[in-house]
């Protein structure tokens, strides 16, 4: 085979490589719309660190490939010696490039530079995800709504408060009595660890609603699970033992809802457009996978860790949400409770 | 401290007969015992292998009875059970990691070249050397027959994170365990292999580290030590600190799960209706124990290769290593800061997000290194005379497929955008670019460079260039769309990924990967033909057929005895001195160098 050949093949593949991303966003390859309130700053910096990459990928493999091409060695050439040949591009910089110790000095502060850059714009957004779960959410102008997850193999179960609970919250939170709000704080800040006889459970479903804050308290009382939801682009494990706050908000000014009350089948059904109000369809007349958001395990949990999926449905309004809340209450006044 | 003691030379002269078994089996030659660990290598890899296929059969089909195998599956139609497809992945992952790579690294390579590219006679504990070899084989045997217990072999993740992998029964219940099948005797079995290996890789380490201290030949200063030495010796230093953690853990998880205690066990476990009495302990405990090894593991896995295409790479250049002393600096650097970066595993894992924010910054950091040994490959081919031989070219295969490797590892390094595509086919992606198409490739490197001195014949080169010709393409064919499903959300470790509403869009994609899997699979028999074709068909080869500068090449036999070299070779230059040489374009170690290069 030629001596340019190699360099043609490397070429070919890592410009298929180039192609095959660039073209991912057009062929559905790609990470779905965020709906949070942070999507928009993880999406941010992934797209930074993917264009510096993409930068120094062109430029590495590109001279990489150029330097296989023109220093191929041909049949019966003469060892090189090290003064001549410096293609013409490169001969301004002959006096740098003949000097290792520029060089080197050269590529190792440019990256470095690169590098600490990326790094910093890292600390921000992920202290506004992460830390903001730590924080009391009891000074906030409206409170958050507490959902507490537990996770099992292989299912979520989520734990609400009651809709007459969740009321006396937002109303005593705006209250002007200071031991109205004190017992707010007391009881709010209770829900996540102090389960209560008339908490309302559902399984697999996380119902939210726009515009609002969402505090999980998320427990798992077998192994690891990871509580993730790539649509909000948030992940967090459930770790044995421990009660970990989540903390997310639906994206401000977004119709992000999905879900609407279906009187056939009597219950909420998630897949809605919020453009025309109706579940989606896809071409081939069922329902679109588009709009349907899923609570899928991240954390190899066992057998059936694949399949250990919830949905999030997001209401339109709180009054939404608690039109839902209270036929869950009504429901699960019908059944015996399990722990 | 930098001249050797007499060892090479009585040996060299020690001309009494041994045995076959003393010669070849319970060897003491570090020649020989490189060999060993070369083929358990091979034969492990094979099976790896096979591992990855079933994996990728299931993926790309997932609701397809599996071919040839469906009497195995008889209870499920004929189709994979997800219990067994977690323990193909998970026995994929540790024997590729555990019994190829690390094996292959340290084993085959730092055996065979530490003492040669040294000058020195043999490993400074020759009986210890084949300790280190033969305590594997308690190893081999318990992960080939954890297979067969009952409930299978572990399938809780390479990772084996409790409490999936650590709960079992109360006492006298037996070993079976509620919360996976495979965690029951299987993960037993797993974990006392993974402790025989890690013995023997501290054995290998601590004499790796001695010989290169103290049995170097005369002249041969730290400073004329050729990059793959460099690199196996901070390689060993790396083991040394690192493996006695993950040693700890090991035996902390084998009491969890026989003798019932709780290290790894918090209160108020419950799987289905089933609890467990005891608790007290911290599952995070086995994820920063686990991490504190396996991430330098992962340099482990990855800096012997770095060091061996620098010398393969300036071998075919002819030119000399492009910063020299930068190239030892920069894996110092990514060795040492290896061992600060374990918790960027453990971004989501619940330890506090405050930590994440410090390890982000050292993890990051570790680019830079990467990045200036990248530029540095490059500095070598420039004004080069690069001949394309088949070492070579996966040398060249190595630098350019790390590159990918090391600018998607920026991703998950930083702690945003690691919420998103943590757990997801990205890192899946980074792994193989990391571990496939660049440790592997550098293994392939050095097999088709050192095969004449290990075995005195020259391996095909028209069939070794077209096994790397598949394999570089259709390595990136199986591994560069990974980046992209990643992107899209498929999450790692599911047998099925219609089970969701986001993940199945991207079944397509998955089949193209399978098909080119399948394709890459059987590609490697043209390695395997050729490499065993050569063993005893090759053509003869000579001392030196590269023309290279190390003392590997110079000694006498092509393929040196036990005892290596027949008079101390005395080391006059570097080993990178390739280019103009008065006529010729290399100067070897032994011999003083009419024009030295510049540095």
């Amino acid at each position: 085979m030629g001596n340019k050949f190699w360099s043609i093949l490397f070429g070919v593949v890592m410009a298929a490589c180039f192609i095959g991303f660039a073209i991912s966003p057009f062929m559905g390859w790609w990470r779905p719309d965020g709906i949070s309130s942070h999507a928009g700053d993880v999406d941010f910096l992934f797209d930074v660190i993917l264009g510096i990459t993409a930068f120094f990928f062109v430029l590495t493999e590109g001279i990489l490939v150029y330097f296989m091409w023109h220093y191929a060695s041909e049949e019966g050439k003469h060892p090189v010696s090290p003064a001549k040949d410096f293609p013409n591009v490169l001969k301004p910089l002959a006096g740098l490039l003949t000097s290792q110790h520029h060089v080197e000095l050269a590529w190792t502060l440019i990256p470095a530079a690169i590098l600490i850059y990326i790094a910093v714009a890292q600390v921000d957004t992920w202290a506004n995800i992460k830390y903001e779960s730590r924080k009391s959410h009891t000074e906030s102008p409206t409170a958050s709504l507490q959902v507490a997850v537990s996770a099992r193999q292989f299912e979520w179960r989520m734990r609400y408060p009651t809709v007459a609970r969740y009321k006396k919250w937002q109303n005593d939170k705006k209250s002007s009595d200071a031991k109205t709000v004190d017992e707010f704080k007391k009881d709010y800040e209770s829900f996540g660890k102090v389960p209560q006889a008339d908490d309302v459970h559902v399984v697999n479903e996380l119902h939210i609603y726009q515009d609002h804050q969402i505090m999980v308290w998320l427990s798992t009382r077998d192994v690891i699970h990871s509580f993730n939801l790539p649509n909000f682009r948030v992940k967090q494990d459930a770790l044995p033992g421990k009660l970990i706050p989540v903390w997310f908000k639906t994206k401000e000014g977004k119709e992000c809802w999905n879900t609407t009350w279906d009187a056939d089948k009597h219950r909420y059904v998630d897949g809605v457009d919020p453009k025309t109000g109706k579940v989606a369809m896809d071409a081939s007349g069922n329902p679109s996978k588009e709009f349907m958001y899923d609570i899928a395990c991240a954390e190899l949990c066992g057998w059936g860790h694949y399949r250990m999926i919830g949905r999030v449905f997001v209401h339109q309004n709180e009054a939404d949400f608690l039109n839902w809340l209270s036929k869950a209450e009504a429901n699960n006044k019908l059944r015996t409770p399990d722990r | 401290m930098d001249t050797h003691a007499a060892h090479g030379t009585e040996h060299g002269h020690a001309h009494h007969e041994i045995g076959f078994i003393r010669k070849y089996i319970f060897s003491e030659d570090h020649k020989i015992i490189g060999i060993q660990f070369l083929f358990t290598s091979i034969i492990f890899l094979g099976l790896g292998g096979i591992l990855a296929l079933l994996v990728r059969i299931q993926l790309a089909w997932p609701h397809a009875e599996i071919p040839i195998l469906s009497d195995y599956f008889k209870d499920n139609a004929g189709r994979m059970s997800e219990a067994t497809y977690n323990m193909l992945f998970t026995m994929h992952a540790s024997v590729m990691i555990f019994f190829v790579i690390i094996p292959f690294l340290t084993g085959a390579f730092g055996n065979f070249t530490i003492p040669l590219m040294i000058g020195a006679g043999d490993m400074a504990f020759p009986k210890l050397n084949m300790m280190s070899y033969w305590i594997l084989w308690p190893a081999f045997v318990m992960i080939s027959f954890s297979f067969f217990v009952d409930g299978g072999a572990a399938s809780s993740g390479w990772t084996s994170y409790p409490t999936l992998a650590s709960t079992t029964m109360n006492a006298g219940e037996g070993f079976h365990s509620p919360a996976a099948p495979g965690s029951g005797h299987g993960q037993i079995f797993w974990l006392a292999s993974l402790l025989c290996v890690g013995v023997g890789s501290m054995m290998g380490s601590v004499n790796y580290i001695t010989t290169i201290i103290n049995m170097r030949a005369p002249g041969m200063t730290l400073y004329r030590m050729p990059m793959t030495i460099w690199a196996m010796f901070i390689t060993a230093i790396l083991q040394a600190f690192a493996l006695p953690v993950l040693t700890v853990a090991l035996i902390l998880q084998v009491l969890d799960k026989t003798i019932g205690s709780t290290f790894f066990m918090p209160d108020g476990l419950t799987f289905g209706n089933w609890s467990i009495d005891a608790g007290g302990g911290q599952p995070l405990l086995w994820q920063h124990l686990f991490w504190f090894y396996s991430h330098p593991a992962v340099y482990i896995m990855i800096l012997p290769s770095m060091g061996m295409v620098s010398d393969v790479i300036a071998t075919f250049a002819r030119r000399p290593l492009f910063g020299y002393r930068a190239m030892i600096y920069s894996i110092a650097g990514i060795a040492g800061l290896g061992f600060i970066v374990w918790g960027h595993h453990m971004f989501q894992s619940g330890m506090d997000p405050r930590l994440g924010t410090g390890f982000m910054l050292a993890t990051i950091m570790i680019a830079l290194p990467s990045a200036v040994k990248v530029f540095n490959w490059l500095g070598t081919i420039f004004r080069g005379n690069l001949q394309f031989t088949t070492p070579m070219l996966f040398a060249l295969g190595f630098v350019s497929l790390f590159i990918i490797g090391g600018l998607s590892g920026i991703f998950m390094a930083a702690t945003p955008v690691d919420i998103y595509i943590h757990d997801t086919y990205f890192i899946v992606a980074h792994i193989h670019y990391v571990l496939f198409t660049s440790s592997l490739f550098g293994i392939f490197a050095g097999i088709y460079f050192w095969f004449p001195k290990m075995f005195g014949r020259m391996m095909n080169e028209p069939l070794g260039k077209v096994h790397f010709f598949l394999t570089f393409i259709l390595g990136n064919c199986v591994f560069f769309p990974m980046h992209m499903v990643g992107v899209a959300g498929l999450r790692r470790r599911i047998p099925d990924i219609t089970a969701g509403a986001l993940e199945g869009r991207l079944l397509p994609l998955n089949e193209f990967m399978s098909i080119s899997a399948l394709l890459l699979g059987t590609v490697q028999l043209i390695f395997l033909a050729n490499f065993l074709y050569s063993l005893f068909l090759g053509p003869k080869a000579s001392r030196n057929p590269w023309n290279s500068n190390t003392l590997e090449w110079q000694t006498g036999d092509p393929v040196p005895g036990h005892g290596n070299f027949e008079t101390v070779p005395v080391v006059q230059c570097g080993p990178y001195e390739y280019g103009e040489h008065g006529g010729k374009d290399n100067c070897p170690q032994t011999e003083k160098c009419a024009v030295p290069s510049s540095h």
